[in-house]
Formats: C-alpha cells, sequence, structure tokens
C-alpha cells in the first residue's frame, strides 16, 4: 500500500459532526441508487413497461377478444379500454407481484451480500435506515406501478386511438372523462399495491430471505384471490388487499358509488401501519451476527 | 433526530471502556463479563483464538450486537440504546468487509459517503492509500479477497476516524498483502490514531500493538502492555531429536527449568528459556544422548499465547 499518500489528522469537532450527520434523506438517495443499478430491476421494469405494448398488439391482430374479462369487449373500440383491461388481469397476482420484487428484498439482501454491517457503523442511526429503506422500497413500488400505467394508456391511445370509452355502468364517456377515469382507477389501487410491500418488507425483515421476501406475498395474494371466488364471508373478503384493488369499478359505475374506495384505503392503511410496525420493531432490535 | 451535544474525547475517559461486558447466544457465553479500557494513542491487540470472543466484542463496540449485561463506551458516550451517537470518529470493520457487489468500488464508497454526510472529497485519497485507484471503476464481485480488505480500510479512512477498529485485517492476505497492511495500520498508529485491532497472530500483535488483551472463552486471560506480556514470555515451546529419546526424557524431567516435557511422536515437546536449553543440551550431551535436532518452532510470546489460551493444557496456573 503506498507509502507516500498521506492521511491528515481528524480534526473534526461534535459539533461538525452532529450538522453533518445525515437521515433518512440519504439513506433514501442511497437505496434508489441501488434499485436503479440492479440489472435484475431494470429489465424486469422494462419488461413490465413494455408488455401491454405486446398485448395490445398481438390483440389486434387477431380476431377473438377476452370477453370475459371487463373492459375487453372494448380492446379494439377505444384506447382506454387497455389500461383498464391491464389493471383487471395486474390487480390479480401481478400487482402483488411488483410490490414484492421491489420490497421483498430492500431488507435481506443486506442480510445476503452481509453489508448491514458496512451501512450500520456508519452515520446514519438504525431508525432512519429502516425509514430510508421503506420509504424507497414504496416510491419504487408507486413509481413503476404508475409507469405501467401510464404505457398501458399509451399504448392503447397510440395502437387504437382516443376513441369515446364505456363505463361500468354502460355510459359513454368522452375521451378527457375517460383519462380520468384511467387515472383514478389506477391511482385507486396504489393503497392495496401498498399493503403488498408492506408485506413484502417486513416478510423481508423476518425471514432475511429475498426469495421468501418476494414468494410469500404473491403466494398470500393469490390464496386471497382464491377465496375471492368462494361464496364465502364478505366480512373477510373486504378485509382482504385483493378486494381493495377492485374498488375502483364504483368509481366507473353510474351512478358511481365510493364506499368500497373509502374502505379499501383504510383497510390498506391498517396493513401498511401494521406491516411496518413489527418490522420496524424487530429491525431496530435485531443483533447483526452475520456478514 | 436527537442532537449529540456531548463533548468527545473528554480526557478523564479512555476511548474505549467496556465494563462487565456479556453477550450470550443460547447456551453459549461469547462474551463474559469482560472490563477493558483502551486510551487514547494505544495500538491495542485484542488476541485470541477463533471463537474466544473477539469479534463479538467488536460487534458489540460498534452496535451491531447489543450486550446481555454490562456496557461499553466510546470516549464516555454509551454505545448502547443509539450507537450512531458514540460512533462519531470510529471506523473499521468486523470480520471481512462486505460491500454491494454489482457496484464499483468507487460507487461503493460514494454510497457510504452520502451515509456518513461527508467524506466524498477523500475518495481519491484513500483509494491512493490503499493502492486501488486503478481499479476503482470495477465491480467488487471482481475483487480478491485482498482488495476488498483494502477497500475495507478506505472505506474507515474516509471518516477521518480518531479510533480505528479492526477485526483480522490481515487475515486471507498473501505474505505481500500482510507486510503491506501491517505497515499502513503502523503508519496510521504513527499518525496519532487509536488503533484496536483483533487477531490471532501473536507476532502480528507482537509487531504493532502497545497493549493487549488476550481472550479465551470469552475471558481476559490477560490485559496489559506488550512489555509486560513480554517479561511473562520466558519460555518458548521447544523441539528436541535425539539418538536416545527415552533416556532425553528422563534428563528433561529432572533439569531444572525444563517444563511441560513429553514425547509427541519421533521427538520430544517441552517449554524452556535459552538459559534451561543450554543447560539440558550440557546434560544431555554429558549422559552419551546424541542431539540430532533442537529448535523452536515459536517465539516465546506464541507459547505464552497458547499456555494463556490453552485449558485443555492445564493453563490456568500459567496464567494465574
Amino acid at each position: 500500500m503506498s507509502s507516500t499518500a498521506s492521511l491528515e489528522t481528524p480534526t473534526a469537532t461534535a459539533s461538525q459532526l452532529t450538522q453533518r450527520r445525515p437521515g433518512v434523506g440519504a439513506v433514501y438517495g442511497v437505496e434508489l441508487g441501488k434499485l436503479v443499478r440492479q440489472t435484475k430491476v431494470r429489465v424486469i421494469s422494462l419488461v413490465m413497461i413494455a408488455a401491454p405494448w405486446v398485448f395490445i398488439l398481438l390483440v389486434l391482430h387477431q380476431d377473438r377478444l377476452p370477453l370475459e374479462t371487463l373492459y375487453g369487449r372494448y380492446l379494439k373500440t377505444t384506447g382506454f379500454a387497455t389500461p383498464m383491461v391491464v389493471l383487471v388481469v395486474a390487480a390479480q397476482w401481478l400487482l402483488p407481484l411488483i410490490a414484492s420484487f421491489i420490497s421483498g428484498d430492500m431488507f435481506s439482501s443486506d442480510d445476503n451480500h452481509g453489508t448491514y454491517k458496512t451501512i450500520l457503523t456508519r452515520s446514519v442511526a438504525r431508525g432512519s435506515v429502516f425509514w430510508g429503506k421503506v420509504l424507497a422500497a414504496l416510491s419504487a413500488t408507486v413509481v413503476l406501478v404508475l409507469a405501467i400505467g401510464a404505457s398501458a394508456l399509451l399504448a392503447g391511445l397510440v395502437c387504437v386511438g382516443g376513441q369515446d370509452f364505456i363505463s361500468v355502468g354502460g355510459t359513454l364517456v368522452s375521451p378527457g372523462a375517460a383519462f380520468a377515469d384511467v387515472a383514478v382507477s389506477w391511482l385507486s389501487v396504489l393503497p392495496g399495491v401498498l399493503g403488498f410491500a408492506a408485506l413484502a418488507l417486513c416478510v423481508s425483515i423476518l425471514t432475511r430471505n429475498s426469495v421468501l421476501g418476494v414468494v410469500v406475498p404473491v403466494v398470500v395474494g393469490l390464496v386471497c384471490q382464491m377465496y375471492m371466488f368462494l361464496n364465502a364471508w364478505d366480512t373477510v373478503r373486504h378485509l382482504m388487499l385483493n378486494w381493495t384493488m377492485t374498488a375502483w369499478r364504483g368509481l366507473l359505475d353510474d351512478p358511481s358509488y365510493t364506499e368500497p374506495l373509502v374502505r379499501g384505503v383504510l383497510v390498506s392503511i391498517v396493513y401498511i401501519a401494521l406491516f411496518v410496525t413489527v418490522g420496524y420493531l424487530v429491525f431496530r432490535r435485531r443483533d447483526v451476527k452475520e456478514g | 433526530m436527537p442532537k449529540e451535544t456531548t463533548p468527545r474525547a473528554r480526557p478523564d475517559h479512555p476511548v474505549v471502556s467496556a465494563t462487565g461486558l456479556t453477550k450470550r447466544y443460547g447456551d453459549l457465553v461469547a462474551v463474559d463479563a469482560i472490563d477493558l479500557r483502551v486510551r487514547a494513542g494505544d495500538v491495542y491487540g485484542l488476541l485470541g483464538p477463533n471463537g474466544a470472543g473477539k469479534t463479538t466484542f467488536m460487534r458489540m463496540l460498534f452496535g451491531l450486537v447489543r450486550p446481555d449485561h454490562g456496557t461499553i463506551e466510546i470516549d464516555g458516550i454509551p454505545v448502547q440504546p443509539v450507537p450512531v451517537r458514540a460512533l462519531d470518529g470510529v471506523a473499521g470493520f468486523v470480520e471481512t468487509p462486505r460491500f454491494y457487489p454489482y457496484l464499483s468500488g468507487r460507487k461503493n464508497l460514494e454510497l457510504l459517503a452520502k451515509l456518513d454526510g461527508s467524506g466524498r472529497s477523500r475518495i481519491n485519497e484513500v483509494l491512493e492509500v490503499v493502492e486501488l485507484s486503478d481499479r476503482a471503476g470495477s465491480k467488487v464481485r471482481e475483487y480478491s479477497y485482498g482488495m476488498v480488505q483494502r477497500l475495507g480500510v478506505a472505506a474507515s479512512l474516509m471518516r477521518e476516524p480518531r479510533l480505528l477498529v479492526l477485526d483480522e485485517p490481515t487475515n486471507g492476505l498473501d505474505p505481500a498483502g500482510i507486510r503491506d497492511m501491517r505497515a499502513l495500520i503502523q503508519r496510521l498508529a504513527d499518525s496519532g490514531l487509536t488503533v484496536l485491532l483483533s487477531s490471532h497472530h501473536m507476532d502480528e500483535v507482537d509487531e504493532m500493538c502497545t497493549r493487549v488483551a488476550i481472550m479465551r472463552r470469552g475471558q481476559l486471560a490477560f490485559d496489559g502492555s506488550m512489555s509486560e506480556l513480554r517479561g511473562r514470555a520466558g519460555r518458548a515451546t521447544r523441539h528436541l531429536v535425539t539418538s536416545d529419546d527415552a533416556t532425553a526424557l528422563t534428563i528433561c524431567h529432572r533439569t531444572p527449568g525444563i517444563v511441560h516435557a513429553e514425547r509427541e511422536g519421533a521427538r520430544i515437546v517441552f517449554d524452556a528459556d535459552d538459559v534451561a536449553v543450554e543447560r539440558l543440551s550440557r546434560e544431555l550431551v554429558a549422559g552419551g544422548v546424541g542431539i540430532r535436532l533442537l529448535h523452536a518452532p515459536t517465539s516465546a510470546l506464541t507459547t505464552l499465547f497458547f499456555r494463556l489460551t490453552d485449558i485443555e493444557a492445564g493453563a490456568d496456573e500459567e496464567a494465574a
């Protein structure tokens, strides 16, 4: 090692150290930086964003339409149907998968790389590390979901056109109102998606295993989906995150109703708070023995 | 975040102060009621065999592991419950330094500088110090073990530490890497840094440290200056091969200053200082025993280390 390079004797004072101590924002920036530099995140994100284009192009080149899917019959009639069909399909399993994919190894990846001992011995408090990671996971999930929605809308408009839209209640809607309906519908699934993301974060912390962090929320989503197919208790059904992601249908009905959406948002908030709190308590107290 | 207002480096406090520090993992007591002080300017060696508790102690020092009992303070500030308050001015690594393998060495340092809130301007300087400037753009997954160790030192130096904590820093390095790492640590110590380093090599501690603690099964078997330790290290282990080992062993047993003599395969192993070895040589020759080989494979300090850390060999009385 170099014997010529010099190192100055440290002279920082306590107040200087205090003033420059970073917090949640620094961790948030670091985590986002790590996310966008991961090849798997880039590839999966591109595939997800490109998928609606492939989907609508394939539909336009075949005779049959997915009539059993809500808005499927209008795919060749108006471009606004594309993002709605994508939303109907994605809400069943794809959105939970996206949430898990982003959040499921947000904490466990540092376990796998043994890097907790690296970042927890710097100048950020453990609580800041936790909240920075949570915010990065949730915001990246939101951005990816909205990017897919925007891509689907753009694909529909470019490939089919911006014709009038038909609401769930059968009313003809102008392109301007249709755009608002699509936007509100995609925005309304975000609380449920974030609920799955919070579950993935919690599993990631509890198991320290990236595979489980991704798989468990998806399996939970599928089990809930199966329950929703059953003629079972509505009370339980309404407490499921999947259910909250279908609440937008009430907004597009004629007349519209908001009760499912409000209930869905509240249920999602409870789940998010529960999973994040459990994760926080475990993360704050855990010993870093590995790595 | 609570603001830290406690003055650093209070002269009435040692840099590191552990009192009754204890950590259990199930039934295993990894660190057992350790009292330890590291003073400013010390190059303090924490010595012990694998599993002695050195790494657990260092993890508690960094706040990575919570002690079950006792306290550990840095510059008079308790590490728990909020380690980040005590760790200002402290840097180092526990076991092998770890980085994000999909990022370059430089990018890893940039991320760490963000988490420090400073140090970005020093990245080139510290990369030069550890001679990684040429490979700073390569992904860490392409680094050799020694390069990762050096990147760990670079990441530590970025924090401009007053206390540098290194856990077996030469572990896994080739001879040239060991030489360079020791030279770097020595240079940092000469610049005024307080250094706490763990090792299981007595020669490494002997070469670099001013004070040493020897750990055995979670407890301190010795804590003092290197000169005190050297003063206790009179006897080195010797290996003896003769023309008549049975007679030679009898002579060993009756020669003053020869201890722990026993046959071990085709040789006799014993502990002795230089004076006792001279005496034994004369006795063997006088007894008609030919000396085919007589040498000391380890230093007296290493022998003492083995005695202090080897309970099965009945070393408790040696340590006392």
